[in-house]
């Protein structure tokens, strides 16, 4: 006796779903790597040196390799600025 | 100037004035993270008196070592803007592959040794400049000369 196919119908919605967001998330992140694999374990060494790299290339994952750095570089560094603590 | 660190820092002031006239300017680095990691031990090999000379200067200039090294500090910038347009001009094609795959595996080197490899023969024949990494134990193969990677990806030999 063979099984009906209604009972396959939910194990196929319960596969899709899951498949959607899984695709979902893994577009999410190769686009926000910009096609690279992502960076971990990141610490405040790594950070800073991609905000550097930001400030350089002007994209989130983007290198240059160049020796000269672009021009108004030397001027766009950051400075942390905090309420003042009496 | 503060006499700390922010600590819970909220926004970031970008000041965007030129540096006075009186204070040499020098043209910064542009490398990003990965070519500078690519190419640090050659900026040390080259630069190493230069960058003994600043940290010098900074250990005994008392805290004041922003405004009394700036001389040294230029230097520093100027070798290892000179290391990256070296490397650049004679072993551009090593170089880039180099620091591409850094960048696609986390900056980690032991998963780019055979690039790495190519790198450091092309570096030393056409600059002389070597990797050495400083404080490792002379009687053993150093790290970056091993063909098994015991942290690599990949298990078998690199190269």
């Amino acid at each position: 006796m063979g099984v009906p196919f209604e009972a396959l119908i939910p194990y196929g919605i319960i596969v899709g779903m899951f498949g959607l967001t899984g695709a979902g998330l893994t577009a999410v992140k190769w686009l926000g790597n910009e096609g690279k694999k992502a960076r971990w374990n990141r610490d405040l060494w790594d950070r800073v040196m991609m905000e550097r790299d930001l400030r350089i290339t002007g994209t989130l994952r983007g290198q240059s390799g160049n020796a000269e750095a672009p021009k108004g570089f030397e001027l766009s560094n950051p400075w942390k600025l905090e309420k003042r603590i009496y | 100037m503060a006499a700390r660190e922010p600590q819970f820092n909220q926004q970031v002031l970008v000041d965007t004035t030129p540096m006075p006239a009186d204070i040499p300017s020098v043209q910064e680095v542009g490398a990003t993270s990965a070519p500078l990691t690519s190419a640090a031990y050659f900026i040390g090999d080259r630069c190493k008196a230069f960058n003994d000379d600043y940290m010098k200067c900074k250990q005994d200039a008392n805290g004041r070592g922003e405004f009394e090294c700036l001389k040294e500090g230029r230097k520093v910038t100027r070798c290892a803007a000179s290391v990256i347009k070296d490397i650049n001009t004679h072993c551009l094609k090593q170089f880039t592959a180099h620091w591409e795959c850094l960048e696609n595996n986390n900056h980690n080197l032991w998963e780019c040794r055979k690039p790495e490899m190519e790198l450091n023969k092309c570096v030393f024949d056409k600059l002389g400049l070597k990797k050495t990494i400083p404080g490792a134990p002379e009687n053993q193969t150093p790290v970056h000369l091993r063909p098994k990677q015991i942290y690599a990806q990949f298990p078998g030999p690199q190269y």
